[in-house]
C-alpha cells in the first residue's frame, strides 16, 4: 500500500515536470516584458584609468527592475571590438536569478593592450528566456605617468656636508595612485632617509617630500619613484646630478688686521675673523700649523660663533725659525656640525711682519729749529760774553 | 756758600779756579763719568732692546749679543767720549799754546761731563716713557742673506713714531746738556791750559758746535 503511494506520487511530480517545465524554457511576452526591465546599474573599473599593460577589474552591476518577476540569466561577456581590452578572466557561463529589485555584479578581469585613447568595451548579458542585454561603456588608457619635481636644493655641494633636497610628486592623471615611495640611491653618498613613503596621491593631487644628502663624491644621486595603478606597478626615475662647488650662501669667515710681532723669540699674531658669508659660522677657531710650533699662552685661540658680518679678535702665539711666513689654520662648523678649513699665510718676515708706519711725518722742522736755535744763543751768548770781558 | 756740585753747573769759573789751584785729582771727575757710564748702560740696555727684538729671529741668541753690546757699548763709550775729548781739547789748546798737563784736562772734561749725566737722567725717563710703545719689526734667518731686508727693518724701526718723538726729544735733550757742558769745559780749559777766554771759547766751542750742527743734521735726515 505504501509503495504504491510512493509510485503515485512519483509520477504526479514527473507529470508536473514534464508540462511545467517546458512552459518555462521559451521566450513569452511576459519573459520578455520582464527581461526589458533589466538593465546595467553600475560599471566600474579598477583602476579607472589603465596604462597599456595594466591588468585590472570590470564590474558591471545589472539590476532587476521588475517588483514581481525574477529573471534568469545564464551567460554574460565582456569584448572590446577594437581589440584594445582583452578580458582574460571572469566570463560567466553559468546561470543566476536575479530576483525582483536585486542586482547582480558582474566582474572581469582585463588587460589594457592599446594605445593613449577611450574605449567601449561590449558587455552582453544573455536571458534565458529572452534576449541579450549589451551596454557599452568607457574606459580609458592614460599612459602620463607620476611628476617627480625638484623644488630646491643646493646651489652646490660639498663634499661631507649634508643638504637638504626638496621634492613635490604631482599626479596628473585621472585616477588616484597607491603606495607612492620614493626610493633614493646614489654611489658615495648617504641619504636620511632613504625610502620615503608617501601613500596615495589623488588625482590633480601634489605631495611634498624632502631628503637630505651627504655626498661623498659627485655620483649622481637617483630617485625613483614607485607608485600602484590599481595592481599594476610602475616607477618614474629622475636624476640629480651632484656637482660640488662653492656653497654661495656658507659661512665665510675671513682674517684681517693681521698683526705680527716677536717677543723674546715667540710670534704673536692678532688680527679679526670677519663672516663674509650668509651663514652662521660656529666654533671658529684659529690656530697655527708646521712649520710653526704653538706654544703658550694662545696655542689655539677660539673665537666662537659669528654671525654673517659679525666679527672677531684672535690672538695666537708660536715659534717659528728660519721661515718667511707661517700658515694660520681658521677652521668653523655650520649648524650640521660639518667642519671646514681655511688655511692663510702670514708673512712673519720682515716685510709683512711691519706694524709700523715708514712715515715719519717729514722734516722735523720744530726740533731742528729748536736745535739751532739752541746753539745760536749759545755762540751768541759766549760772543757776547767774550766781547764785554774784552773791553 | 755754595755746594762744589751747583758751582760746576753754574759757576764754573770760580769753580775751576779754586779745584785747579790744588792737585791733579781724577777720583770725582771718574766718578762723574762713572756714574754717566751706568746711566748710559741702562739707558743702552732700553734701546738694544728694539734692535734685540728685531733680530731675535736671525739667529739664537743674537738678541743677546744685541743686547750685551749696546750696554758694553753705552758704558765704555762714555770712558772713551771723556778720552777722545779730552784729548781733542788738549790737543787743539796746543795751538793756542797751551800750558798743563793732559790730566788736567781730562780732570775738566770729567767735571764737565756732569750735565750729561743729567741729561742721560732726563733721556732715561723719556726712554722708560716712549720705548714700549715702539713697534718692533722681526727678521728672520733669511735676512742674514738679505741686507736690505735688515735695512729695511731698521729703517722701519727707526721711522716708528714714538721711536721718532723719542729721538728728537733726546737730541734736543742730549744738545742742551752737550752746551751746557761746553760752558763748562770753557772755564776749565781756561785754567787747565792757561787760556784766554776767547782761546778756551774757540778751544771747545769749535769741536762742541761742530758735533752739535752734525747731530742737528742727523736730526732733519730721519
Amino acid at each position: 500500500m505504501q509503495k504504491t503511494r510512493i509510485l503515485l506520487c512519483s509520477l504526479l511530480i514527473l507529470l508536473l515536470a514534464a508540462g511545467i517545465g517546458p512552459a518555462y524554457a521559451y521566450s513569452t511576452p511576459e519573459s520578455i516584458a520582464a527581461a526589458g526591465k533589466v538593465y546595467v546599474d553600475n560599471v566600474s573599473y579598477d583602476p579607472n584609468a589603465f596604462f597599456s599593460g595594466d591588468i585590472g577589474t570590470a564590474s558591471y552591476t545589472v539590476k532587476n527592475g521588475n517588483t514581481d518577476l525574477g529573471v534568469v540569466v545564464n551567460h554574460a561577456t565582456l569584448s572590446d571590438p577594437s581589440q584594445k581590452f582583452s578580458m582574460i578572466g571572469g566570463d560567466h557561463q553559468s546561470s543566476a536569478q536575479i530576483g525582483p529589485g536585486q542586482s547582480h555584479t558582474f566582474t572581469f578581469t582585463v588587460r589594457a593592450d592599446g594605445s593613449d585613447g577611450f574605449y567601449y568595451p561590449v558587455f552582453s548579458l544573455s536571458f534565458r528566456d529572452a534576449d541579450n542585454l549589451f551596454a557599452r561603456e568607457m574606459v580609458r588608457i592614460d599612459n602620463t605617468p607620476l611628476l617627480l619635481t625638484i623644488k630646491d636644493k643646493p646651489d652646490a655641494f660639498t663634499a661631507g656636508k649634508k643638504k637638504t633636497v626638496y621634492l613635490e610628486v604631482a599626479n596628473p592623471r585621472v585616477n588616484a595612485v597607491e603606495n607612492v615611495i620614493l626610493e633614493v640611491s646614489g654611489q658615495g653618498a648617504e641619504f636620511t632617509p632613504s625610502r620615503i613613503y608617501i601613500g596615495s596621491i589623488g588625482p590633480g593631487k601634489t605631495a611634498l617630500v624632502n631628503f637630505s644628502v651627504t655626498p661623498n663624491s659627485e655620483a649622481p644621486v637617483l630617485m625613483t619613484l614607485h607608485y600602484d595603478n590599481g595592481n599594476n606597478p610602475h616607477e618614474v626615475t629622475k636624476e640629480l646630478p651632484i656637482v660640488f662647488g662653492i656653497d654661495k650662501k656658507a659661512a665665510e669667515p675671513v682674517m684681517s688686521n693681521v698683526q705680527v710681532k716677536n717677543t723674546g723669540g715667540t710670534w704673536h699674531v692678532t688680527g679679526d675673523v670677519n663672516n663674509a658669508g650668509l651663514e652662521t659660522a660656529n666654533t671658529v677657531i684659529v690656530t697655527s700649523l708646521p712649520p710653526a710650533v704653538p706654544e703658550d699662552p694662545y696655542k689655539v685661540y677660539v673665537v666662537g660663533a659669528l654671525k654673517p658680518d659679525d666679527f672677531g679678535s684672535f690672538e695666537i702665539t708660536f715659534a717659528a725659525d728660519g721661515v718667511e711666513s707661517v700658515p694660520v689654520k681658521l677652521s668653523y662648523k655650520d649648524a650640521d656640525g660639518n667642519v671646514y678649513d681655511t688655511i692663510q699665510d702670514v708673512r712673519i718676515s720682515t716685510g709683512l711682519s711691519l706694524t709700523t708706519t715708514s712715515d715719519s711725518g717729514g722734516f722735523p722742522v720744530m726740533p731742528v729749529a729748536a736745535a739751532i736755535v739752541i746753539v745760536l744763543v749759545f755762540v751768541g751768548g759766549w760772543a757776547y760774553y767774550l766781547r764785554r770781558n774784552r773791553k | 756758600m755754595t755746594s762744589p756740585l751747583t758751582d760746576i753747573l753754574f759757576r764754573p769759573d770760580a769753580f775751576f779756579e779754586n779745584i785747579l789751584a790744588g792737585h791733579e785729582n781724577l777720583k770725582i771727575p771718574a766718578l762723574i763719568i762713572l756714574a754717566g757710564g751706568i746711566i748710559a748702560a741702562v739707558l743702552g740696555y732700553l734701546m738694544g732692546e728694539q734692535p734685540a727684538t728685531m733680530m731675535a729671529g736671525i739667529m739664537p741668541g743674537m738678541d743677546t749679543i744685541v743686547l750685551i753690546t749696546a750696554v758694553v757699548g753705552a758704558f765704555l763709550g762714555t770712558f772713551i767720549f771723556w778720552l777722545i775729548v779730552a784729548g781733542l781739547f788738549y790737543i787743539i789748546s796746543i795751538l793756542f799754546k797751551g800750558e798743563g798737563s793732559f790730566n788736567r784736562t781730562l780732570e775738566v772734561v770729567g767735571y764737565g761731563y756732569l750735565p750729561q749725566v743729567i741729561g742721560s737722567v732726563i733721556t732715561l725717563i723719556a726712554a722708560i716713557e716712549y720705548l714700549p710703545r715702539v713697534a718692533i719689526p722681526a727678521l728672520t734667518k733669511s735676512a742674514l742673506e738679505d741686507p736690505a731686508m735688515i735695512e729695511a727693518a731698521t729703517t722701519a724701526l727707526m721711522h716708528d713714531p714714538a721711536m721718532v718723538e723719542f729721538t728728537q726729544i733726546s737730541t734736543l735733550i742730549a744738545i742742551v746738556f752737550m752746551l751746557w757742558s761746553a760752558n763748562i769745559w770753557i772755564f776749565g780749559m781756561k785754567h787747565a791750559r792757561g787760556l784766554s777766554p776767547r782761546d778756551a771759547a774757540i778751544c771747545v766751542g769749535v769741536p762742541v758746535v761742530l758735533y752739535v750742527i752734525y747731530v742737528i743734521y742727523t736730526l732733519g735726515a730721519m
